[in-house]
């Protein structure tokens, strides 16, 4: 229940601030500064209403803040679906300062906490692993692996969580290339740096290691809590480089940006806390792949059964005795959970849900499109059957918003709770699978390939 | 998963999805051991008033999963129950009825019957006489969703209960799936009933997936028992009381070119499609996919000539793994 009562808590956190920047930013000037744009007076967006009250506009407020976060892209493109990501995290001086609260050495550690759960979740069958960096040496905490207990072990571990010295990006990212030049070419490689402080103490040219990670297509993202720096900016930029969604060339210069969270941002600095957790968090949807080369391959992947022997025998993870597990179909060997690698035949093991997990970043819901009164087609929430306002209120014109969100293919409409619990956690329109209307057809796109139309979707489980 | 700790005091809202496949009930009102529709119905009333009746504020909510489309059975809307009270011939009033019980009844019913006489569905496309049970879950999980935010002091405890006599879609498998971990993240257990209609293992996969329990019900005819029986005690005595449930649920892939279960496949790594032998092209979202070198071969000397597009090694046998013992 403190989860949900803190989940309302950020729900309902309103910086006007934040409401007016952004969204003015995206209209105006791109790549400018703040402090070189004209001075807003942010107190005019409080504006009583007829009644001298607030909280219509509060109100309102809170449901653009929670729309705001839902307009994502939902172009059906190819995903790295196979990822193998390294958390950078610095632990150095700077990140003992108290500007995020409690400080930002706690809050990014929780956050992590967090990062760790959820990357898991959508994401199950790809690896993580945590670097850290203090005194100028890198240290790596967690190795590549698919198993989220080990690194929130890690994260958890007092020890891991002293601050000293200087943070080193090039050692940092050194290691971190290190280890993802051994990862298949159908993952794909990406580092997620954490950084607090303004400098970098490096034992070498830095613009080498930005050379090598290009060659080895390793992906940078930054999430700065201090100020923008150049160096990352240009660590991002060169190791991004340019993708088109369909036929939309998104530049990368427009995610460095520091108050852009729109994009797929791959630098970004926090402005704070609730900032922070929405720039880490979108390195968890799965990335649009970058065509520089042929990455597809078939992975060779088991689909063990579960074995439930009365008898307790060796698992080889652990090479403790247990009591039932999964056999590996390859070598026969007994396993304790999934997704794993076997240990001793090096087979990538899943059960076909974790496969099934990915397949919503793949067939992502359209976005749902706001209803003007002037379209209205129903009293009630298709989904939850909730009543809407069945007329304007007095003085709001015909064109104005209705409350209602429509899909664009089934024309069902929703309430805006609806809305953002089908974007975020169900990822079904309610209104198209209970119509039956647009089932069978699925458009996957890619770069190269022409768009094409397939009837069959997949059947997997059926033991007949 | 949220963890959420269940007591004696809660609130338990049980959701039902009724399947009303007209042809699979036909099916079953002329099967070895018959039930029909009106009969099972009527068994399924008494097991919501039996629910209704354990704690004064338990709630029931009930969706039916027609073939073409699906629709909220109980709680009605208020315009529908103002067209109702328009008819008042239709109900009688009984003084010897439990009013609560006798509001859900009879919404229930006169909602079924407004939803079978309605033949004007749109029906795009038939889809092998299956009902569409992943719209039901979804709006089920909607209106979860909506009473968990209303409600304030965390005491609602949900849970749903699906009644099904149709076989698996296949077109439906990835939205059952999106709606089943949407059930686990939120800790909602999906129970499951079969009544008729042999194996499903998707509905297999969703009890097993969110705790929930599973029935095969051997003897339609006493449907009631069975209810009672294993799907009535909630949450919270489900910390203390044994009930049925699948233990080996099937989770192998099916191939998508022969539709067989297979042990070890090829999966795409753009589209998640699983094939049972290696292919260059992927059938199903056309990439085109490196060649690797293959394994020599045994007892012939020399491995096949190889071309490899990517310059990382890529061998069979270690896709996606970074041993330890990798230099680094």
């Amino acid at each position: 229940m403190s989860g949900r009562k803190a989940k309302k808590d950020d729900d309902e956190y309103v910086d006007i601030d934040d409401a007016i920047d952004t969204h003015e930013n995206e209209d105006n000037q791109q790549g400018g500064y703040s402090w070189e744009e004209e001075y807003k007076r942010s107190w005019d967006v409080l504006q009583e209403d007829a009644e001298g009250r607030l909280s219509s506009v509060v109100a309102h407020l809170q449901q653009q803040m929670k729309r705001r976060r839902l307009l994502r892209d939902t172009a059906t493109v190819q995903r790295g679906i196979i990822r193998h990501l390294f958390l950078v995290i610095d632990l150095s001086e700077a990140m003992n300062e108290k500007d995020l609260r409690p400080s930002r050495l706690e809050l990014t550690l929780t956050y992590a906490r967090q990062f760790v759960t959820e990357y898991f979740d959508q994401n199950p069958i790809s690896q993580l692993g945590i670097i850290v960096i203090r005194d100028g040496v890198a240290e790596r905490l967690t190795d590549l692996s698919g198993n989220p207990t080990d690194h929130l072990r890690a994260l958890k571990n007092k020890r891991n969580q002293e601050t000293s010295g200087e943070p080193s990006l090039q050692n940092a990212l050194d290691m971190a290339c290190a280890s993802l030049v051994n990862v298949p070419s159908h993952g794909s490689r990406e580092v997620l740096v954490v950084y607090g402080s303004l400098t970098t103490c490096d034992p070498g040219d830095i613009y080498d290691t930005i050379a090598q990670l290009k060659k080895e297509h390793v992906r940078v993202s930054f999430v700065g809590l201090a100020a923008e720096i150049q160096v990352c900016r240009t660590l991002c930029k060169e190791t991004n480089g340019k993708f088109e969604l369909e036929g939309k060339v998104e530049l990368v210069q427009a995610l460095t940006w520091p108050w852009c969270f729109l994009y797929l941002g791959s630098y970004g600095v926090v402005l704070n806390e609730a900032h922070f957790k929405d720039l880490l968090f979108e390195a968890i949807p799965p990335p649009a792949i970058t065509q520089t080369r042929n990455t597809s391959n078939l992975v060779m992947m088991g689909f063990p059964t579960k074995s439930n022997d009365l008898h307790p025998s060796f698992c080889v993870c652990h090479s403790k005795l247990t009591v039932g597990g999964y056999i590996c179909p390859r070598c026969s060997s007994k396993i304790c959970e999934l997704p794993t690698d076997c240990d001793v035949c090096g087979l990538t093991l899943v059960s076909s849900p974790h496969l099934a997990r990915s397949y919503h970043h793949l067939f992502p819901v359209d976005n749902f499109i706001e209803v003007p009164w002037s379209g209205i087609n129903s009293l009630h929430c298709f989904a939850c059957q909730t009543a809407f306002e069945s007329s304007p209120p007095p003085g709001a014109g015909l064109e104005s918003n209705s409350g209602r969100y429509s899909c664009p293919r089934c024309h069902n409409q929703f309430c805006v709770d609806c809305d953002i619990f089908v974007h975020e956690v169900l990822h079904n329109c309610p209104g198209c699978w209970a119509a039956g209307s647009n089932i069978s057809t699925v458009q996957i796109h890619s770069k190269k390939q022409p768009a094409l139309q397939t009837d069959v979707m997949p059947m997997e489980g059926v033991t007949s | 998963m949220l963890d959420t700790a269940t007591s004696e005091d809660d609130t338990n809202l049980l959701v039902a999805i009724v399947d009303t496949n007209p042809l699979a009930w036909q099916q079953s009102a002329t099967a070895k051991i018959p039930l029909s529709l009106d009969d099972a119905i009527r068994q399924i009333l008494l097991f919501f008033n039996a629910h209704m009746a354990l704690k004064h504020d338990n709630k029931v909510a009930a969706i039916a999963s027609h073939i073409g489309h699906c629709k909220f059975l109980y709680p009605v809307t208020d315009a529908e129950t103002h067209r109702r009270q328009a008819n008042p011939s239709k109900i009688a009033k009984d003084a010897n009825a439990y009013p609560n019980f006798k509001d859900v009844n009879d919404d229930i019913i006169e909602s079924l019957r407004s939803l079978m006489a309605d033949t004007d569905t749109p029906q795009k496309n038939l889809n092998d006489g299956t009902s569409m049970i992943s719209g039901a879950l979804s709006m089920a999980l909607c209106y979860i969703n909506r009473i968990t935010n209303q409600d304030d002091l965390g005491r609602i405890k949900p849970r749903i209960l699906v009644i099904s006599v149709s076989p698996d879609s296949p077109y439906q498998y990835i939205s059952i799936m999106n709606a089943v971990f949407s059930a686990q993240k939120m800790s909602i257990p999906i129970d499951v009933c079969k009544l008729y209609g042999g194996e499903v293992a998707f509905l297999q996969q969703a009890s097993h997936i969110t705790g929930g329990v599973y029935l095969d019900v051997e003897n339609p005819q006493a449907l009631l028992q069975y209810l009672l029986f294993s799907f009535l005690p909630e949450r919270y005595a489900r910390n203390y009381i044994c009930l049925p449930n699948k233990e080996q649920v099937d989770f192998r892939a099916a191939c998508f070119c022969h539709k067989r279960i297979i042990d070890i496949g090829y999966v795409c790594s753009v589209c998640l499609s699983i094939f049972c032998s290696w292919s260059p092209v992927c059938s199903t979202c056309r990439t085109k996919f490196a060649f690797r070198a293959l394994p020599p071969l045994a007892g012939k000397g020399r491995p096949a000539i190889s071309r490899t597009a990517s310059p990382a090694p890529s061998t069979a046998a270690s896709p996606g793994s970074s041993s330890p013992m990798s230099t680094a």
